[in-house]
């Protein structure tokens, strides 16, 4: 069975659950405290996917990338040589869907024929949503992306949204 | 007491339409000066002290001495309070200091112990301290400073070739087979870290991240145009080690420059890269002949061994011809010796009684004690200095008898006549060869007894 690697950014404001989506279902090796200290985290997900009748491997190198501020400098460093990157919003905080559109600038500029995905996380909190599915869709629809209604916590489309990306990456 | 000033409200106002002159009057006053006096008289006392105290603490600043006094019992606790409170800053100024005091230390006993070690190398010797002498001697360092650095460990523990823009792995080599499989995700927190280098400091300034230390560990990397090499080595490296490094990485950029350009993560295409990285293991090992090379050293040596025994025998040839000798075959002496002679003292009393009887009375007897004492020669202990053949008398011209006396052969000088020796030899189990040879060849450990030595050269 034939192994392709790609680079694989997750994009998206801070605490919006970006690093949870990642601790969920991949393989970790490093501290989060890396993401304190340089603004970033690399992770490995390996997700199995059909391609010409075959099944093949594809090892997602995750770059975890901090939300916050202080390493939007460094943001554009990170982004080189992505073929692909997860958008994450959180449902309970509507603006965190619409700073999605200048990180998907940002990655297209340096990466035109990167794969983007939407995960709209926390989706288990449904008493605190503030964003519907409907805007979720509306947004995807706008940027030409699918999207994914996940759950960290519960692990809820999490598997799915790996497994759609990687789709989309061979 | 309060001071006031000398221009108080209760002064005299001075009007603006008196002159100098009136000014100075008032100032001459003797009662004004006497209320100065009154005013100011603890403050001009106050002053005194206070201008005496001034002259004491320059005298003591200017005295060296007398300044070091009056500040050293506050010193140490200042500069206690000082690291206490401001460690980082204290550090930052002394380290030029502390920094280059270590790094003297350090040089100094590095130096002493590359004294002891080539002080060792200089008492012993055998083949190995021999050949690195040489080697040492050949690259224009000392032997010690050879052995320091042999000693110096080094070993490539691990080589990464990684994809210069999306850090993805692309080739792995291990010195340890079981090492475990995150080394993608090492690449790729690899690439973050000279990412964030290279965007936190490099800004602006040409340069790269080109190693990590931790502990005895340390990460060599060198780049290319799409890809970088990160190989991760415990020790020193040797000189030229980042060359090779860099000349690996150019090689494999160019030779895959298509693939690399745009890398699609399938590293299949990229296998051959393998032998070029693996060179690099190699290059830090000490050298190891191959049975071939090994055969053909061999093969030299011993050449080299045939040429040298040549030589040793023609040289020996050349110089027996230069140098004859008596004879150049040695001929063993025969069982039988065809010539003996046994000098034997002879006492020959040859008493000649007489008895006449005869009438008359006077008998006469005449013993004739005809004692002729030949003494008995001490034999002297003489060796061969050359194979020689005997002769019969001490003369060249006399008949040889037959026999050559080897080199080395121990004799008996029985007598000395001229520049021969009678010799003796009696090998054992066979019968003694007596005979002539000349003085020259036969060696002697001390002189001559006078007893020996014959003016004549008549054997006995």
């Amino acid at each position: 069975m034939a192994n392709v690697s790609k680079k694989v950014c997750l994009l998206g404001d801070f605490a919006v659950g970006k690093t949870s989506l990642v601790r969920r279902f991949v393989y970790n090796r490093f501290d989060d405290k890396y993401l304190s200290t340089i603004g970033v985290k690399v992770s490995r997900k390996t997700v199995s996917v059909p391609h010409h009748d075959q099944i093949m491997a594809l090892t997602l190198m995750l770059w975890d990338l901090a939300g916050s501020e202080e390493f939007s400098a460094m943001r554009a460093s990170y982004l080189r040589g992505a073929a692909g990157g997860i958008l994450v919003c959180d449902l309970t905080r509507p603006e965190t869907l619409n700073s999605l559109f200048s990180y998907v600038e940002d990655l297209s500029r340096l990466n035109p024929k990167a794969r983007l995905i939407l995960a709209a996380n926390k989706h288990d909190l449904v008493d605190q949503h503030q964003l519907s599915e409907t805007e979720i869709a509306t947004a995807a629809d706008q940027l030409n992306i699918s999207y994914y209604l996940t759950s960290a916590k519960t692990g809820n489309e999490v598997e799915s949204l790996f497994r759609q990306l990687g789709r989309q990456l061979i | 007491m309060t001071a006031e000033s000398p221009k108080s409200q209760d002064s005299p106002p001075l009007s603006s339409g008196e002159n100098n002159d009136g000014l100075d009057e008032l100032i001459d006053d003797p009662s004004l000066e006497a209320l100065r006096d009154i005013l100011f008289s603890q403050y001009r006392q106050q002053i005194d002290t206070l201008e005496t105290e001034l002259d004491g603490l320059e005298q003591r600043i200017e005295n060296k001495d007398a300044f070091v006094a009056m500040i050293a019992p506050v010193l140490g606790d200042a500069i206690r309070r000082k690291v206490r409170d401001a460690r980082p800053e204290m550090i930052e100024a002394l380290y030029p200091i502390v920094g280059q005091m270590v790094v003297r230390a350090v040089s100094e006993s590095m130096q002493d112990l590359a004294r002891s070690i080539d002080a060792q190398m200089r008492r012993s010797f055998n083949v190995g301290t021999w050949g690195r002498r040489m080697q040492a001697e050949a690259k224009g360092v000392s032997s010690a400073e050879m052995i320091l650095r042999e000693s110096l460990p080094f070993e490539v523990a691990e080589i990464f070739l990684i994809h210069r823009e999306s850090g993805l792995l692309l080739w792995h080599i291990s010195r340890d087979p079981d090492s475990d499989s995150d080394s993608d995700l090492i690449s790729g927190m690899l690439t973050a870290i000279r990412d964030f280098t290279e965007e936190s400091f490099g800004r602006g300034r040409e340069g790269q991240l080109d190693e990590i230390q931790y502990g005895e560990r340390r990460i060599l990397i060198e780049a290319a145009q799409y890809v970088y090499l990160a190989v991760v080595i415990d020790g020193i490296e040797p000189p030229g080690f980042r060359t090779e490094m860099r000349e690996r990485v150019i090689e494999v950029s160019q030779a895959h420059e298509a693939a690399l350009r745009q890398y699609d993560g399938d590293p299949t295409p990229l296998e051959p890269i393998e032998e070029p990285l693996k060179s690099l293991i190699t290059a830090s090992k000490p050298v190891q002949l191959s049975s071939g090379q090994k055969r053909f050293l061999v093969g030299v040596s011993a050449l080299m061994a045939v040429c040298l025994l040549t030589s040793c025998l023609t040289g020996a040839w050349m110089w027996q011809i230069t140098h004859p000798a008596p004879t150049p075959v040695v001929i063993e002496p025969s069982p039988t010796p065809t010539f003996t002679v046994t000098p034997s003292p002879t006492l020959t009393p040859t008493p000649t009684p007489t008895f006449t009887p005869t009438p008359t009375a006077t008998p006469t007897f005449t013993p004739t004690p005809t004692s002729t004492p030949t003494f008995t020669p001490t034999p002297v202990v003489g060796m061969m200095m050359g194979n020689v053949w005997l002769h019969a008398d001490a003369s060249i011209d006399s008949p040889r008898l037959g026999v050559i006396l080897a080199e080395g052969r121990p004799v008996e000088i029985l007598a000395a006549a001229g520049n021969w020796y009678r010799v003796r030899w009696s090998p054992p189990g066979e019968a003694e060869v007596t005979g002539w040879a000349p003085a020259q060849w036969v060696g002697t450990l001390g002189a001559i007894p006078e007893q020996i030595i014959t003016p004549t050269s008549t054997p006995f």
